[in-house]
């Protein structure tokens, strides 16, 4: 019995997530912590079918799909219907997977985000075009294989830092987040929650189908991306007050990759790089946290 | 062309979703089946007595003392005994000693014990229906205070017969008070008469006795222990000033010696050696103790060596006496240096020795401590026979004259309190199976009771219990799932400072508050039990993990578990198995 | 209440009037002065609406598909490229039956850039759902934005009030502006059929297969065949308070025309003078006005024109590879019709090149003097193109 995480669930059984999705986990525990007064937002991503087919719906709380790039301005539209109503009660999130934040969609979230609109943007991150056949996004990281990045045209391009990308929209609350870590997550979510303004949640979500890995290590693996320092855990506020969550335990860079199929083919030299990069970015995060040297 | 009419709305069907996705039962998806499958914990495979200890530290976290003590009860009577003076074994086996450190089930189980005490906590027994038997009980130490318990709880009649004028064996006379206080002891004897068991004490029986005893009870259980010291064999050993170690405690103990003044030496490496150097130490006396291999080959407990040598008793390894010899007025021993050459066949040292060289040791009194034998021919079993049936802890034997059951040291490889309550345990099962079902049945019957390899057996799975339903598989430390556990340092026993232990028989160890007991507790992996933690109820993608009012407080809705497996890989203490999914032909 | 006011005016006064809720718009030329005036309305306490100042004409109509889905009446505008950039919602807003009421300033599409005027980028969006209503001038343009909203809300479909740029946009011209009470009595609070509701949660757009998509798009074309009718219920209510009419399409003097012209927008009104001058001349010619161009008014169309024995359509917008659009959709509503008029396609004004009488007039002469027309469509007062220059 977890005392900090919320029993009610809002979400039903039967929905068509492959074994082990993470981001069905994600949004399990998004709900428990955001409660009924939630109008969900979805443009297209793996969620829009796990959703459910017409007539079923997966969510016990309204949901509102939306076209692909637009889901930070349909929720700037929802919310302002609510206020137009007089509902200060209900919160406005926008739930996206990393294609509808990173690349299609990343303009009508920097335009809601400017306008400092008063709603959450989720992004569940699995790192790629999963829903459409694990093609790569800017959210893939360096090193792995999809779709489009086959062979020996693996990604070469890092890992696009969404968060830092909003912090510097001097976004009220920004926080990453992790399956493996729930009660992080849920304080996070109830933070969001309570925040007015724009909030932004990256939440790594991991995708047994899409990185080729076992279904029953999804929580393994999340948990290894944050203690490799590879998916730290840490909040913005204002877009300058950093702090990070979680110390992770400093495991090697190898430990998280070699669990996955879609790192494979890296040699050991690709994964000193690789090593060389997470070392680099997490003394960057430390900086900023006031923690670093 | 449709027509709008005044009272019909125009057409409107749009992709507007509100049934829930309950129809569609994905538990079709699966190939591979999760169930909560409890498992055997390392601790209890270990614990002579199949103590329940993966299960007993959850109820402490939780708070439920009185429940974690009646789990103690229930396969072993003497908690505060065991909690002071076993070698516990389960701390070697527990695995959190390849996380960080093992629990202390040893001072958690005293804590219990303390607690039950303090809050004069009246235990709950399951006991089954009374039966017509009566058995005999030759012996009140610990194994024939335990058979008299466990036969009690299985519904005989239990008579003891003790030899001495108060019951315990050499929990009575054996080991010194610093070590276990005798209100404590006077307490689980009590707890264990109030079952209806009668203990005679001052009935030292002959052979004709006993056999009189065979013809009117329905069984006879000989635990008599070993009441004969083994001998040095060196000349010299005979004389006066040359006393048996475990005489010597019993005359601590009965209160005829206060004082023992001078320097003692001590030959032998067992408890029983360290407690008499201790005890000398308190009676103001000097000690020294002489072992013919090394400390480390000491079969006495680690922990009491470490607080014998703090308390000044002297350690001389690897001597072996020669002779013993009177000098002015007090004694000199003649011991030879010893080395190590190779390993004899039960692990230890084998020693040889080093040289002709002798050295001369001048003391005022000898003490040995070097073992025990059976006092009489009949406390033991004969060696072979058809009746015989030889148990691991325990021998039945069918004669003409009655039907005996032999334990304690007098069978025991080990010769421990732990043991001694197995043997106990055993016999009183081997006779319940014996009059139920036959002596056939008598094997598979205790077989079935086994907690891990060893021969431990567990009462509760005897009489049916819930425990009967865990798999017999030990679990290991690669199968629990560190990554939810924080290193936590391991509780330090709060001890009396040796100027004051040095002082007095008061009990060297000191009580710990609950908080440090919950606190250890928490650090117990419970492996191959559900504590509840919900990790497969959170981290299900499904939600298939349903909470409920079941023993687990879940089960798993198979109407939509896809079989991921995330569910047994997130569980901490492996209470679940995977197993491939059984489909009929054509599905 | 009479003010001299430009067309974009006259839309922002419309949009007050009607209470709407949520606007949502991005500034493109010329349909900026509508959102100005609508910012300062907001601002200043006017119109108590929430106005999002999106970052694309996109994110304006996602914006409003949001608001709507939400229970409350709202507005965008735009023109051209906005329009055309927002071409997967307005698929999007019809399909989710959303009554939402845009102003759309007719803009020529780029490159080269150009402001002024030409249908095409209205007309390029004929398939998406969208109920399509031209304006002549001012008054009709304030005119038709309010009925815009009443018949949104009885069909759940959105509709588009097409204005020319500049020549009705940027003209100021005298209009009549109603009092509130008067509108709130022609134009209800907004009583959506479903919206987006905690109390009442449901899920909007899911996947929806072969199984049930056909019959959810017939049930859209169900909504276009309603508002046809309803567009004369419409007409009939906003005359009976305000005594104004506006049907979906306008004859005159077609009775006993022999050749009919076919124009919309303002080139309207300058028709209208060369009518009359023409009839003045006994040439027995007609005008007809198209306002509802989508649903497209087939049955009007065939009772004015098939009597007549040449029709001429001035198309300010050209449908590549095909014809001028107009054209092509009065020579679809008259082919089924025995012995219908053959229909002279004239393509003039494209981009905003000025379409006087003496233009209109060449027109009508080139009808009189064909039999048919020699090519389906006719561009009018075409230059000549230099070559161009060589690459050095």
């Amino acid at each position: 019995m977890r005392l900090n995480i919320p029993e009610q669930d809002y979400m039903y059984s039967g929905h068509v997530g492959c074994p082990g999705c993470g981001a069905a986990i994600a949004m399990k525990f998004f709900l428990k912590a955001m409660g009924e007064k939630t109008i969900i937002v979805l443009p297209a991503c793996c969620w829009s079918i796990i959703a459910g087919p017409y007539p079923q719906s997966t969510l016990q709380v309204p949901l509102i799909h939306s076209a692909f790039e637009a889901g930070g301005a349909v929720a700037s539209g929802v919310r302002a219907a609510l206020d137009a109503k007089g509902d200060r009660e209900t919160v406005v999130v926008t739930w996206a997977g990393d294609g509808g934040t990173f690349d299609i969609g990343f303009q009508a979230l920097s335009g809601a985000v400017e306008r400092n609109e008063d709603f959450i943007y989720v992004c569940y991150d699995n790192e790629a075009y999963m829903n459409t056949g694990i093609q790569r996004s800017s959210a893939t990281p360096y090193g792995a294989w999809t779709t489009t990045t086959p062979g020996a045209q693996w990604k070469r391009a890092r890992k696009k830092n969404i968060v830092e990308a909003l912090a510097a929209h001097r976004i009220p609350y920004a926080a990453t987040a992790s399956i493996a870590f729930p009660e992080d997550l849920v304080r996070k979510v109830k933070k969001a929650r309570e925040t007015q303004g724009s909030r932004f949640l990256h939440i790594y979500t991991t995708c047994p189908t899409g990185w080729r890995m076992p279904s029953e290590t999804s929580i393994k693996v999340a948990r290894m991306a944050v203690e490799t320092a590879i998916f730290p855990l840490y909040e913005v506020t204002d877009g300058v007050h950093y702090t990070i969550n979680y110390t992770p335990r400093g495991f090697p860079v190898s430990e998280y990759l070699k669990l996955q199929g879609r790192f494979r083919h890296l040699t050991d030299d690709d994964l000193e790089h690789i090593q060389e990069m997470v070392n680099e970015d997490w003394q960057l995060l430390l900086r900023k946290a006031g923690e670093g040297a | 062309m449709a027509k709008k009419t005044d009272t019909a709305p125009v057409s409107l069907f749009i992709p507007r979703s509100y049934l829930t996705t309950e129809g569609n039962k994905t538990g079709s998806w699966r190939f591979l089946r999760p169930c909560y499958e409890e498992k055997t914990a390392p601790c209890g495979a270990a614990c002579p007595a199949a103590e329940d200890i993966g299960k007993i530290e959850m109820l402490a976290t939780q708070g439920l003392f009185k429940d974690a003590w009646e789990t103690i009860l229930r396969e072993n009577p003497f908690p505060g005994v065991c909690g002071r003076v076993c070698f516990h074994p389960c701390e070697d086996a527990c695995n959190r000693g390849s996380f960080d450190e093992a629990i202390a089930i040893h001072v958690l189980e005293r804590f219990l014990a303390n607690t039950a005490r303090r809050g004069a906590f009246k235990p709950e027994m399951e006991r089954l229906a009374r039966k017509e038997k009566k058995i005999a009980v030759i012996g009140a130490g610990p194994a024939g205070l335990s058979a008299a318990y466990f036969l009690a709880l299985l519904g005989y009649r239990a008579d003891v017969f003790e030899a001495a004028d108060e019951a315990g064996g050499v929990l009575r006379w054996g080991i010194p008070l610093y070590r276990l206080p005798l209100p404590i002891l006077q307490e689980e004897i009590r707890r264990i008469e109030e079952l209806g068991v009668r203990i005679q004490t001052g009935r030292t029986l002959s052979e004709r006795d006993v056999h009189a005893l065979a013809g009117e009870y329905d069984a006879l259980f000989i635990a008599c222990g070993h009441g004969r010291p083994a001998e040095l064999g060196v000349p010299g050993e005979k004389s006066e000033e040359v006393q048996d170690g475990l005489s010597f405690l019993r005359q601590v103990r009965e209160g005829t010696v206060s004082v023992c003044s001078g320097r003692a030496a001590v030959i032998g490496g067992g408890n029983a050696a360290i407690d008499v150097a201790r005890s000398v130490i308190r009676l103001g006396g000097e000690a020294m103790i002489i072992y013919r291999r090394r400390r480390r080959d000491m079969p006495a407990f680690g922990e009491e060596i470490a607080m014998a040598l703090d308390e000044g008793v002297e350690l001389r390894e690897l001597l072996a006496p020669v002779s013993i010899k009177s000098s002015d007025g007090g004694l000199a021993v003649e011991v030879r240096p010893m080395k190590v050459a190779g390993t004899d066949a039960d692990g230890r040292a084998h020693v040889e020795p080093e040289g002709k060289q002798t050295e001369e040791i001048r003391i005022d009194r000898l003490f040995t401590a070097v073992g025990e034998r059976a006092g009489e021919a009949w406390y033991e079993p004969t060696e072979t026979g058809d009746g015989i049936l030889r148990l691991s802890h325990c021998v039945m034997e069918r004669k003409t004259g009655g039907l005996f059951v032999y334990g304690g040291d007098l069978t025991n490889a080990t010769k421990s309190v732990a043991h001694a309550v197995a043997s106990g345990k055993e016999g009183s099962m081997a006779l319940d199976t014996l009059f139920a079902e036959g002596i056939e049945a008598v094997r598979p019957r205790l077989a079935a009771c086994r907690v891990g390899q060893d021969g431990s057996l567990s009462m509760e799975i005897y009489m049916g219990g819930p425990r009967r339903n865990r798999s017999p598989h030990v679990v290991t430390y690669d199968e629990i799932n560190a990554a939810y556990f924080q290193f936590a340092p391991r509780l330090r026993q709060p001890r009396l400072l040796r100027e004051e232990r040095v002082r007095t028989f008061e009990e060297v160890n000191l009580r710990i508050s609950a908080n440090l007991a919950i606190r250890e507790a928490e650090r117990c992996f419970n492996c191959g039990l559900c504590n509840q933690c919900d990790n497969c109820y959170l981290f299900c993608p499904d939600l298939a993990v349903k909470k409920d009012s079941g023993p687990l407080g879940r089960h798993i809705d198979y109407d939509y578990c896809k079989g991921c497996g995330v569910c047994a890989v997130e569980c901490p203490r492996n209470a679940l198995i995977l197993e491939e999914e059984a489909y009929e032909e054509g599905d | 209440m009479k003010k001299v006011i430009e067309g974009s005016q006259a839309v922002a006064e419309a949009v007050r009037l009607a209470r709407v809720n949520v606007i949502s718009a991005y500034p493109i030329t010329p349909q900026t002065h509508i959102v100005e005036t609508l910012s300062v309305f907001c601002s200043d306490g006017t119109l108590d609406a929430r106005f999002l100042k999106v970052e694309s004409e996109h994110s304006a109509l996602a914006a409003l598909i949001g608001a709507s889905s939400s229970g409350v009446r709202t507005f965008t505008a735009t023109s051209s490229q906005g329009l055309a950039l927002m071409h997967e919602l307005l698929h999007w807003t019809s399909a989710a039956r959303l009554p939402i009421v845009m102003a759309e300033v007719n803009r020529a599409l780029g490159p080269g850039w150009n402001i002024w005027t030409d249908q095409t980028d209205s007309l390029a969006q004929r398939d998406t759902g969208w109920i399509q209503l031209y304006c002549e001038d001012g008054q009709e343009t304030l005119d038709t934005t309010l009925q815009a909203f009443y018949l949104a809300e009885q069909v759940n479909l959105p509709v588009m009030v097409v204005l020319d740029a500049f020549f009705l946009s940027h003209t100021y011209e005298p209009v009549d502006i109603p009092e509130q009470e008067a509108v709130d009595r022609f134009l209800p609070p907004f009583a959506p059929r479903f919206q987006l509701d905690t109390a009442n949660p449901c899920a909007f757009g899911s996947l929806v297969t072969p199984d049930a998509y056909m019959e959810m798009r017939r049930s859209i074309a169900a909504g276009m065949e309603a508002a046809l009718d309803l567009l004369t219920e419409v007409e009939e209510r906003f005359a009976g308070i305000f005594g104004r009419r506006w049907a979906a399409v306008e004859p005159v003097r077609c009775d006993d025309a022999e050749i009919i012209l076919v124009t919309s927008g303002t080139v309207t009104s300058t028709c209208r003078e060369l009518i009359d001058n023409l009839r003045e001349q006994g040439e027995k010619v007609g005008l007809l006005k198209v306002k509802l161009f989508r649903p497209f008014p087939v049955e009007e169309i065939r009772r004015v024109l098939a009597p007549a024995r040449k029709v001429a359509v001035i198309d300010r917008n050209f449908s590549f590879g095909a014809s001028g659009i107009f054209a092509q959709e009065i020579r679809a509503a008259l082919c089924n019709t025995p012995g219908h008029p053959p229909v002279f396609g004239f393509i003039a004004g494209i981009g905003g090149r000025d379409v006087t009488k003496d233009v209109l007039e060449g027109i009508y002469r080139r009808t009189v003097e064909s039999d048919r027309p020699e090519r389906e469509d006719i561009w009018i007062g075409l230059k000549e193109v230099p070559d161009a220059p060589e690459h050095p």
